[in-house]
């Protein structure tokens, strides 16, 4: 059995970055994994439709949250309305259009904070441990795509690589965990 | 090269690194003329503190504050601080939902402005209470007397709506600035390291942490916006809802938005202007920013304009002689020089703005922006004080001026608010380094196109 190999390639711009990640989805190579220092539309496309996913489901969360703040908003006013029954003038207990103001302004409450939550859980932060093969400079002025591959794949990983335009590739031995994928 | 930077003018096309190194500097340590200027900022606070401890031991006694002026200086200062606050969504939410290019530069700015504006904003309705330690009764929860607040009061409407606004602001603020605390967290070293690593939360720009970076960072953005127009909507409400003579109008809440954002840019400009170049920072912060921004203050200002003439013809229109009064000594009363002096500010000055040379030369755009600041406060002043004093019973009417509590504690709202601004300037990224290298080839190909008489200059 061949030694699974983190092969970590720099790309000098998006375009690049994105062109390899297309390269491997057409190679049928999955096993990888993205840095950016910023999310550019090509690239975000690129790793969407490789990875084959759609839009994040970090928007489910503010759904659910946004749909949870309007309900508990009735259920405040009208409710604390009609427990403890406070007649102005003869106006209705339950008077619905002042109460949209707060049903609108829960809606947006917990819809925001439920979609930082969920961008949290989804990220999986925090993050304690640095992923394998991530370098300071994918944060700051380099794309990089990390590759896990066998031994006897790495010349072809990187050929599809450097056809992409990656200026530089180092080898590692990959780490037991992140040898089983992304 | 030197010339091009003094400019603001970026001739020449910054790298990545150099977005960096340029961000960074900014908030590298301060030296002593930083550290003078917090603590200066540090003792306005700290006056207006003791005057605030004053108010609450002697009580109103030692205010302008009187029957029938309940609502002076205070609730001034509540609106104009939630007006400054809102440019600083408008400039990040809404113009990052319509893809505007020019908001890379100065949104975090702004969006700092917002949240530092918010807090100070909430302040006043506390030191308006008086008795500040029941504050908590606006909170709904079911207290000793069996009562709730009144959900239909458009002051129960404030509580929700700036709590919410403060909420979001602030996530919205921190979610954007994570990216670039971690890069700031790659290149710092002791303290600000383990700051930085615990504020970015193990960033480190994944494609899964960027796919649901710009889903959740689109979603604020467009929660945001409907809550820039509905809390100074909410906020013109406190006045609209009553029957006071220059309050009860359909037109507060477009005329508050509008005035909001005018203020909330021009407060933009006053901070962006003195901080690029003392930061360094003036080929992140262009002249192409502080040109553009200063168009939305000029429209803003026509658009307030239009507002006050419509606000004056509608009095005249209706024929009600209590409304007529009202105005009459608002334009011509023994205060009306307050409210000439706003539409000078207001309306006369930033018409210079249709200059261009006055839109790029930042002296220009700074003095402009200083008499917007004024002239926003005294629309405020105008409004709640002037309407106030003349109610409808004539022999009730009376005019306020403030006294020295109201103005210290005024000052020291402003120093609480450089203060903090300041501090974050100094410690968290001011400047968005991830979305300048997103649209740097934009800047780039904007300063040639639009400046190409400063470039030969």
């Amino acid at each position: 059995m061949s030694e699974a190999i983190s092969l970590i390639s720099t790309f000098a711009t998006d375009e690049d970055c994105a062109r390899g990640i297309e390269a491997l989805h057409a190679a049928h190579i999955h096993n990888f994994r993205a840095f950016y220092p910023y999310p550019s539309e090509p690239l975000l496309e690129a790793a969407n439709e490789a990875r084959g996913l759609g839009r994040s489901p970090v928007r489910w969360w503010v759904l659910t949250g946004g749909l949870t703040g309007f309900l508990s908003a009735i259920a405040l006013t009208i409710g604390t309305s009609l427990e403890w029954n406070l007649n102005t003038g003869g106006r209705p207990v339950a008077s619905i259009p002042p109460y949209v103001v707060i049903m609108f302004e829960l809606m947006i409450l917990f819809g925001g904070i439920s979609g930082v939550i969920g961008f949290f859980f989804h990220s999986r932060m925090p993050v304690f441990d640095p992923e394998p093969g991530y370098r300071s400079r994918f944060n700051a002025d380099k794309f990089g795509l990390v590759v896990q591959c066998a031994e006897n794949e790495v010349s072809r990983c990187e050929s599809i690589l450097r056809g992409a335009g990656a200026e530089d590739i180092q080898r590692e031995a990959a780490p037991a965990a992140a040898a089983h994928g992304h | 090269m030197a010339a091009a930077v003094e400019s603001g003018i970026t001739t020449e096309s910054p790298t990545l690194i150099e977005v960096d190194r340029q961000a960074q500097f900014a908030f590298s340590p301060g030296g002593v003329k930083y550290w003078l200027w917090v603590l200066f900022c540090a003792g306005l606070t700290a006056l207006g503190g003791a005057y605030w401890l004053h108010q609450i031991y002697y009580t109103f006694n030692i205010t302008g504050y009187g029957q029938p002026t309940m609502w002076a200086v205070y609730i001034t200062n509540f609106v104009f601080w939630v007006g400054i606050a809102h440019s600083g969504t408008l400039i990040s939410a809404i113009l990052y939902l319509f893809r505007v290019r020019w908001r890379t530069g100065i949104f975090r700015l702004a969006e700092t402005m917002t949240v530092f504006a918010v807090a100070t904003a909430g302040l006043f309705p506390l030191i308006h209470l008086g008795r500040v330690w029941n504050f908590y009764w606006l909170v709904p929860y079911p207290n000793e007397r069996s009562l709730q607040p009144d959900f239909r009061s458009p002051l129960v409407w404030d509580l929700f709506a700036i709590s919410t606004y403060l909420t979001i602001s602030v996530m919205f603020l921190f979610t954007g600035m994570i990216p670039d605390i971690a890069n700031a967290r790659e290149k710092a070293t002791g303290f600000r390291r383990i700051l930085y690593s615990i504020l970015s939360f193990g960033w480190q720009g994944t494609d899964r942490q960027w796919r649901n970076f710009s889903m959740v960072y689109l979603l604020l953005a467009a929660f945001a916006t409907p809550l820039v127009l509905s809390v100074h909507s909410v906020v013109s409400w406190d006045f609209a809802m009553t029957q006071l003579p220059g309050w009860h109008s359909t037109i507060f809440a477009p005329y508050f938005v509008a005035g909001a954002i005018f203020s909330g840019c021009a407060l933009v400009l006053t901070l962006a202007i003195p901080m690029r170049r003392l930061m360094k920072l003036e080929n992140l912060i262009t002249i192409w920013h502080l040109d553009c921004l200063s168009k939305i203050v000029l429209l803003t200002s026509v658009v307030m304009t239009y507002s006050y003439a419509t606000e004056s013809f509608m009095v005249w229109y209706t024929g009600d002689p209590i409304e007529l009064a009202t105005f009459h000594e608002r334009y011509f009363g023994p205060q009306g020089y307050w409210f000439w002096l706003m539409i000078f500010c207001n309306c006369v000055v930033p018409l210079l703005l249709f200059i261009p040379t006055v839109r790029t030369t930042t002296i220009w755009l700074f003095i402009v922006s200083i008499f917007v600041n004024i002239g926003m406060w005294l629309e405020r002043f105008v409004i709640i004080s002037g309407s106030l004093s003349t109610n409808q019973d004539p022999s009730q009417w009376k005019f306020y001026m403030p006294f020295a509590t109201e103005i210290a504690i005024t000052i020291g709202s402003f120093g609480w608010f450089l203060m903090n601004f300041s501090l974050f300037a100094k410690f968290l990224p001011i400047v968005s380094t991830t979305e300048l290298k997103d649209g740097i080839k934009y800047l780039r190909q904007a300063v040639r196109e639009v400046y190409p008489y400063r470039r030969a200059a």
